[in-house]
C-alpha cells in the first residue's frame, strides 16, 4: 500500500534539492566552468580544420605547421583535462548529493511514528531510499551537465556560425526549431511509453512469482493452461507496447540524423554557391559543414535533459515528501531539552524506570482509521506482573503494546508509566526501558554477538554467556564455528527460527528491561525447542512487567490477566479460570488451541 | 510433454523460433544504414572537387556514364541543388534505414523475449512439485528475469550492434583506403590502440563494478532490515546506531563509486584525447598530402569524414566485447531450469473413472534421507469418508500429495490404486482433475474473490460462484467488503485472514465437485461451529464423493467412517470413531482430552 499524491511544483521541484547542493557549491561551479570550456573547445576544433583548408591546402603552403600541431595539441589537452575535472566533479556531485539524501531519509525514517511504517510498505519506503536518491543525485549531476554542455555547444555554433556568415547560418538555424519541437513530441510520447512497460514488467515478474510460489495450488486445480494462458497475455502485451514504443523510438532516433544530413545538404547547396563565387574559402564551407552536422545531437540531448527533468519531479516529489512528514509522536521540545532527543540522549537526566503501567480513559484510534478502537479504557498493569493478550490473527492485538511503548499516542485519554504521562519523558528513554522479543525474530545481519548486544552496546562476553546460560541458549552459540563471532546471515538466514527465537531472548535478558513485550510464535516448532523456548519465556518474565501477545496454552494460562481482542477491540477480560466459565471467545479459542496441542502430547 | 535435454546452442536456436526473420531483416537494415551514410562524404568530395572546383571528377567508370547522361559535371556546375538533393536523398535513405534497424531489432528483441519468458514459464508449470520444493524461489524468478534480459540483451542488442559496428568499420575503412592508403593506415593504428584499451579497461574494471554492487547489496540490505524491524530497533532505542550503521556502509558505497568514476573518467578523457589526436594527425598529414598534390580537398574532407564515424563506436565495440561473456552464465543459468526432467506420464496413461475404491498398499516414502511414510496400508472405499488424524510432521500431507501425484511414488515404495489402476499409469492431469483438495495452506491468486473461487472452472457462473462460497460460509464476508465478489485479493489488495482464505479454497473445491475430495486441515483457522457448518454443506455437496479429512479436531473427524491415527509415519490405530473409543487407546485419550478440556483446567 502506498500514498501517492503528485502535485505540480514549481521549477520541477528543484527548489527542494537545493540545500543538497550547496554544500557542493564549489564542485558544481568547477563542474559548469570546465563542461562550458569543454564545449568551446568543440566549438573551436572545426575552426582548425577550417586553417587547414584554407590556409595549408589552398594557399599551398605547410609554413605554419608546427605552430599550428602545438596549438592543436594544446587545444586538445586542455579538453582532456577540462573534460576530467569535469567529469570527476559531476561524478562526485552525483555520488554526494545521492549520499547526503540517502542518510537524511534514513535518519528521518527513525524518528517517524509508526502509523508512517502502517501505511507505507516496505518496499514503498525502501524505494524511497535507495532508487529516488541516486535518481534524483545523477539529475542533479548528468542531466545538468548534459544539459549545459549542449546547451553551450548550441549557442557557442551558432554564434560562431552566424559571425562568419550569417546568411549562410540562418540557412541551417531554419532546422534547429523544428528539430527541437519534433524531438520533444517523440519524447513525451516515449516518456509515456517507458511507464507503461515498467508497469508490464512488473506484472510479468509478479506472474512468475505466482507460477512458483503458487506452484501446488496450480497443480492441485490443474489450472496450468489457465495460468499459462494469462501468463501470455501479458507478455504478448509487453511485446506490443515495446514494439510500438520502437516506432517512436525509431522516428526520435532518425528525425536527429535526417536533419543533420538536411542541414549538410543546405550548407552544400548554398555554401557551394556562395564558394564558387569566391566569396568563401573551401575551408569555411568545410567547417559549416561540421557545425551543421554536429548540432543536432545536441538538441536531442537538450531534450533528453529535459524531460529526464520532468519524470525526475516524482522522485522529488516523494523523495522531499517523505522528508517533510513529522512524527505524529514527537517529543515536546523541554521534554527534548532535558531528556535529549533520538540521536542525542541526555542519559544524565533519565529517572530509573519501575514497570507500573495504567491506561487511564484512553480512547484510540488509528491515525489512518476512522473507528476507535478503544474508548474510555481503563487497565492497571502493576510492576511485575503478566498479561497475555490473545485473539484470531489479524484481530488487532497488537493496539496495546502499540499503546505502551508509545509507538501510537492514545486519541484521548493517557498511558501512565510509573505514574506519569508517558509523553512527559522522552522515547528513548521509554525504549531503552523496554524489551521486545518478536514472533517472527528479527536479527540483523552481523555477528551473533553484535545482535546479542542489540539492548546493551557494552556487554562484556561474561554478560553474554550469562544470558545466553539463563535462557539454555549456549547450545546455539557453542555449536557455531565462530562461536560469538559467526555471522548470522541477512535477518539472521542461517539460523533456524528456534535458534532465533532463543537468541532473541538472549538479547532481551541482557537489555534487562523493566517492560518485556513478547509477541509469541503461531508456528510450530520441533518439541525439543519449544520446551526450552517455553523455558525461556519464564526466564524472560521473570520479576517484569510483561505484556505478550500469546498463542500457546500454558503461556496463556499462567498470565495475571488474559484480554481477548476481537476486530481490534478488547472483548473479555479476567483470569483463566474467570474468562473459561464466561464461555465467551476465549473459550472457542482456548479450545481450539487446545485440540491442536492434545495431539501433540499425547502421541509424543 | 517430451522430455529433451538441451545443447547452449540448442536451446538458444529453439528460444529464436518465431524471431529469426526479424533478426534478418534487422542485420539487412544495419547494412542500409551503413552502405548510406557512406554516401554523403562521397557526393561532397565530388562537390567540392569538381563542382565547386575544377578538377576532373574521380569516379567509377559506370558513375562517369550516368554522370555523362546527367549531362557531365557542367549540368551539376549549374544545378549545384543537385548535390544537396543527393546529401538528404541519402540521409532520407539512411534514415528509413536507421528506423527500420530500431524497429525490426526491437521487434527480434521482443519476440525473443517473449518465447524465452513462455517457454520457461510453461516448462516450470510442467516440472514436477518435488523440483520446486527443491529450488529456491528468489533463485529461479532470478533466473527468469534478469538472467532472460542477460541472454536477450546479448542476442539482440550486443550482437547486432557488434554487427553494425563491424560493417560500419569495414566499408569506411574500404572507402578511406580508396581515398589514402597511408592516411588509413594512421587512422587504423590509432583505432586499434583505443580498442584495445578500451577491452582491457572494461574488463578489469569489472571487478569494481562487481564490489561497488556488492556494497550496494549491503547498504540495500541494512536499509531493509532497518524497514522490517522497525519495532526492534525502537524498542531497544537503537536509532542512533542504526544511523551509524548506514552512514558508513553508504560511504564506503560512495567511496567505492568514486573510485569507478575516477577510472571511468580517466579512460573515457584518455580515449577522446587518442581520437583527437588521431584526428589531429589526419588533419595535418592530409593537409601535407594535398600541398603536396597527392590528395584534393574534397578528398581531404571525406577523409576527416569518416574517420570522424569511427572513433565514438570503437570505444563501444570494447566495452561490449569484454561484457559478452557474461551472457554465458546467463544461459547456462536458464539452461538449468530448461532441462529439468518435467511431469512424465506414461505412454498410453490410462483416464479411468475414479469413483472407484482407493487403495494404498505398503506405502513407504522418503524426503533425503528423512523416513516420512513406513508401510502405511488403508483402503477407503469409494463414497466413503476417511479421517486422519495425526500430531505435526505425522506424514499425513504427505499421503496425500501421493494420491494427488504431487510427489511420485517410487517404485519400491508400494502402491496406490484407485478401482484397482495404479495411479502411476493414470494420466496426471486426469488424476489431479478428479480429486478436488484444499490444502492447509491455501495459495491465492492476486485476481479477484470471484476469479479466484471460479479459477478452476471454465465459465463459472456468477450465481454458482456464490452458491459455493455461501456454502463455505464465506459469502456474508464477501459482501462485507466494499466492492464485494471483485475485491482483489493478495499484494495489491486485501489482505484475507487465514480462516478467510481456507473458507475461499473450499468455495474454490465445491464449485467443482469432484469424485474424490481432500480436506487437508483445511478447517483448522474457523472456529467450531463453522468448522461444523461448513462439513454439514460439504456433505451435502459433495454426496457420493469420496472424502479425506485431514484434522486436529476429532469432531470434525468423529463422523467418518473409518479413521487412521498417524504417527511418524507409521498407522498406530484403526477403525470408526465408536471401535477407536472401545479400544481404548491413543485416539480415546485425545478425545477424553478434547471433551473434557473445560473440566480439565478449571
Amino acid at each position: 500500500m502506498s500514498k501517492e499524491t503528485i502535485k505540480a511544483l514549481p521549477w520541477f521541484g528543484l527548489g527542494k534539492l537545493i540545500p543538497f547542493l550547496k554544500p557542493y557549491k564549489k564542485y558544481v561551479i568547477i563542474m559548469i566552468c570546465c563542461g562550458l570550456m569543454e564545449s568551446v573547445v568543440d566549438i573551436v576544433l572545426p575552426l582548425f580544420q577550417k586553417y587547414a583548408l584554407d590556409h595549408f591546402v589552398t594557399g599551398g603552403t605547410m609554413d605554419t605547421v608546427l605552430g599550428f600541431v602545438s596549438l592543436y595539441v594544446g587545444v586538445l589537452l586542455t579538453m582532456g583535462i577540462c573534460g576530467f575535472i569535469s567529469t570527476y566533479c559531476t561524478s562526485f556531485v552525483e555520488l554526494y548529493t545521492a549520499m547526503d539524501m540517502r542518510q537524511a531519509a534514513f535518519s528521518h525514517l527513525q524518528t517517524l511514528s509508526f502509523s508512517y511504517f502502517n501505511q507505507n510498505s516496505v518496499g514503498y519506503i525502501h524505494a524511497r531510499i535507495m532508487s529516488d536518491t541516486s535518481r534524483i543525485g545523477s539529475l542533479l549531476s548528468w542531466s545538468m551537465m548534459d544539459g549545459v554542455w549542449h546547451l553551450s555547444y548550441l549557442i557557442g555554433a551558432i554564434a560562431v556560425m552566424l559571425s562568419i556568415h550569417w546568411k549562410l547560418a540562418l540557412v541551417v538555424l531554419i532546422l534547429v526549431p523544428i528539430t527541437a519541437y519534433l524531438v520533444s513530441v517523440f519524447q513525451r510520447k516515449l516518456v509515456g511509453y517507458h511507464r507503461r512497460i515498467r508497469e508490464i514488467n512488473s506484472r510479468i515478474t509478479g506472474n512468475f512469482n505466482e507460477g512458483i510460489v503458487g506452484a501446488k495450488t496450480i497443480k492441485t486445480l490443474v489450472v496450468e493452461d489457465k495460468i499459462a494462458a494469462d501468463f501470455k497475455k501479458d507478455t504478448g502485451d509487453m511485446k506490443r507496447t515495446t514494439v510500438r514504443q520502437a516506432h517512436i523510438r525509431g522516428l526520435f532516433f532518425s528525425t536527429t540524423t535526417f536533419a543533420s544530413s538536411l542541414a549538410l545538404a543546405l550548407v552544400l547547396w548554398q555554401g557551394g554557391l556562395i564558394t564558387r563565387e569566391g566569396v568563401m574559402l573551401i575551408g569555411t564551407l568545410s567547417m559549416f559543414m561540421s557545425y551543421a552536422q554536429g548540432m543536432m545531437e545536441p538538441i536531442r540531448w537538450v531534450v533528453d535533459a529535459f524531460s529526464s527533468l520532468i519524470t525526475a519531479q516524482v522522485n522529488i516529489e516523494r523523495l522531499s515528501g517523505l522528508l517533510e512528514t513529522e512524527s505524529d509522536v514527537a517529543d515536546r521540545p523541554e521534554v527534548i531539552a532535558k531528556y535529549g532527543d533520538t540521536f542525542h540522549p541526555k542519559k544524565e537526566n533519565w529517572e530509573e524506570l519501575s514497570g507500573d503501567i495504567e491506561f487511564k480513559d484512553v480512547s484510540f484510534r488509528y491515525p489512518d482509521g476512522e473507528e476507535y478502537i478503544l474508548e474510555h479504557f481503563d487497565l492497571l498493569i502493576p510492576k511485575g506482573s503478566n498479561v497475555a493478550i490473545v485473539g484470531e490473527t489479524g484481530a488487532g492485538k497488537s493496539t496495546l503494546v502499540n499503546l505502551v511503548c508509545r509507538f501510537f499516542e492514545p486519541t484521548d485519554g493517557v498511558v501512565l508509566i510509573d505514574g506519569r504521562d508517558a509523553r512527559e519523558r522522552s522515547q528513548l528513554w521509554l525504549h531503552s526501558h523496554i524489551g521486545y522479543v518478536l514472533q517472527s525474530p528479527h536479527l540483523f545481519s552481523g555477528s551473533v554477538r553484535d545482535n546479542l548486544r542489540y539492548g546493551k552496546p557494552d556487554a562484556t562476553d561474561e554478560e553474554i554467556w550469562t544470558a545466553l546460560r539463563r535462557v539454555s541458549a549456549e547450545g546455539v552459540v557453542e555449536r557455531m564455528e565462530k562461536g560469538l563471532d559467526s555471522e548470522v546471515g541477512e535477518g539472521g538466514d542461517l539460523l533456524s527460527t528456534g535458534e532465533k527465537q532463543l537468541l532473541s531472548f538472549a538479547r532481551a535478558i541482557l537489555a534487562d528491561p523493566r517492560i518485556l513485550v513478547l509477541d509469541e510464535a503461531t508456528a510450530s516448532i520441533d518439541t525439543l525447542t519449544e520446551a526450552k523456548i517455553q523455558y525461556a519465556i519464564g526466564e524472560v518474565i521473570a520479576g517484569r512487567t510483561s505484556l505478550m501477545i500469546a498463542h500457546r496454552l500454558s503461556t496463556v494460562r499462567h498470565a495475571d490477566m488474559i484480554l481477548v481482542v476481537e476486530d481490534g477491540k478488547i472483548i473479555e477480560r479476567g483470569t483463566h479460570t474467570e474468562l473459561l466459565k464466561l464461555k465467551g471467545k476465549y473459550y472457542t479459542l482456548y479450545n481450539r488451541q487446545f485440540e491442536e496441542e492434545s495431539i501433540d502430547r499425547i502421541i509424543r | 510433454m517430451k522430455q529433451q535435454k538441451y545443447s547452449t546452442l540448442g536451446l538458444i536456436l529453439m528460444f529464436l523460433k518465431g524471431s529469426k526473420k526479424y533478426f534478418v531483416l534487422t542485420v539487412l537494415s544495419a547494412l542500409g544504414m551503413t552502405l548510406t551514410e557512406m554516401l554523403p562524404p562521397q557526393i561532397i568530395k565530388f562537390t567540392v572537387d569538381s563542382v565547386i572546383g575544377n578538377a576532373d571528377p574521380d569516379l567509377p567508370q559506370a558513375m562517369l556514364a550516368v554522370l555523362d547522361k546527367m549531362g557531365g559535371v557542367d549540368a551539376f556546375r549549374a544545378h549545384l541543388w543537385w548535390s544537396a538533393v543527393g546529401v538528404a536523398v541519402a540521409a532520407l535513405l539512411s534514415a528509413v534505414c536507421r528506423y527500420g534497424f530500431r524497429l525490426y531489432n526491437t521487434k527480434a528483441s521482443e519476440t525473443l523475449v517473449e518465447s524465452m519468458r513462455n517457454r520457461i514459464f510453461d516448462h516450470i508449470q510442467c516440472l514436477p512439485f518435488a523440483w520446486h520444493m527443491e529450488n529456491q524461489t528468489g533463485d529461479i524468478i532470478q533466473r527468469c528475469t534478469s538472467d532472460v534480459d542477460m541472454v536477450r540483451n546479448f542476442l539482440s542488442e550486443q550482437l547486432t550492434a557488434v554487427f553494425r559496428i563491424v560493417t560500419l568499420l569495414t566499408l569506411s575503412l574500404w572507402f578511406m583506403v580508396q581515398l589514402n592508403g597511408t592516411l588509413t593506415l594512421v587512422s587504423v593504428g590509432m583505432l586499434t590502440l583505443v580498442l584495445l584499451y578500451s577491452m582491457f579497461f572494461h574488463k578489469q574494471i569489472g571487478s569494481g563494478f562487481a564490489k561497488a554492487d556488492a556494497k550496494e547489496g549491503d547498504l540495500s540490505a541494512i536499509a531493509q532490515e532497518n524497514l522490517t524491524g522497525v519495532r526492534v530497533v525502537r524498542a531497544f532505542g537503537r536509532e542512533e546506531y542504526e544511523r551509524q550503521r548506514f552512514y558508513e556502509c553508504d560511504k564506503e558505497y560512495s567511496a567505492l563509486w568514486m573510485k569507478l568514476c575516477i577510472k571511468l573518467s580517466t579512460f573515457w578523457t584518455s580515449t577522446s584525447f587518442i581520437s583527437g589526436m588521431q584526428v589531429m594527425m589526419i588533419v595535418v598529414l592530409g593537409a601535407a598530402f594535398c600541398v603536396s598534390g597527392n590528395m584534393t580537398a574534397g578528398a581531404y574532407i571525406a577523409f576527416i569524414s569518416y574517420n570522424a564515424m569511427l572513433t565514438w563506436p570503437v570505444r563501444q565495440l570494447g566495452r561490449m566485447i569484454s561484457e559478452m561473456s557474461k551472457a554465458g552464465v546467463s544461459i547456462e543459468r536458464i539452461k538449468h531450469i530448461m532441462n529439468s526432467a518435467a511431469e512424465q506420464d506414461k505412454p498410453e496413461a490410462l483416464t479411468p473413472p475414479l469413483d472407484r475404491d482407493i487403495i494404498f498398499d505398503n506405502v513407504s516414502f522418503r524426503y533425503g534421507n528423512a523416513k516420512v511414510l513406513d508401510s502405511v496400508s488403508f483402503t477407503i472405499k469409494a463414497g466413503e469418508t476417511l479421517g486422519i488424524l495425526g500430531s505435526t510432521g505425522s506424514g499425513k500431507s504427505t499421503l496425500m500429495y501421493l494420491l494427488d501425484r504431487l510427489y511420485e511414488l517410487p517404485p519400491e515404495g508400494g502402491k496406490i490404486t484407485v478401482g484397482g489402476v495404479d495411479i502411476a499409469d493414470i494420466k496426471a492431469e486426469h488424476l489431479r482433475r478428479h480429486i478436488g483438495m484444499v490444502l492447509q495452506e491455501p495459495y491465492l491468486f492476486s485476481r479477484t474473490i470471484e476469479q479466484n473461487i471460479g479459477i478452476a472452472m471454465e465459465d463459472a457462473d456468477a450465481e454458482d460462484i456464490r452458491e459455493a462460497a455461501r456454502a463455505a460460509d464465506l459469502h456474508e464476508s464477501i459482501e462485507g467488503f466494499a466492492a464485494g465478489y471483485d475485491t482483489f485479493v493478495g499484494e495489491r489488495g486485501v489482505t484475507l485472514s487465514g480462516g478467510q482464505k481456507q473458507r475461499t479454497a473450499i468455495a474454490r473445491m465445491l464449485l467443482r465437485p469432484t469424485p474424490i475430495m481432500i480436506l487437508d486441515d483445511s478447517l483448522s483457522a474457523v472456529d467450531t461451529e463453522t468448522d461444523a457448518h461448513i462439513r454439514k454443506a460439504l456433505r451435502r455437496k459433495t454426496k457420493g464423493s469420496t472424502t479425506i479429512l485431514i484434522s486436529h479436531r476429532i469432531t470434525t473427524l468423529m463422523q467418518a467412517d473409518q479413521i487412521i491415527v498417524l504417527d511418524k509415519g507409521r498407522i498406530i490405530e484403526r477403525g470408526s470413531h465408536r471401535e477407536l473409543l472401545e479400544k481404548n487407546g491413543v485416539y480415546r485419550k485425545i478425545y477424553d482430552m478434547q471433551s473434557r478440556k473445560e473440566e480439565a483446567d478449571v
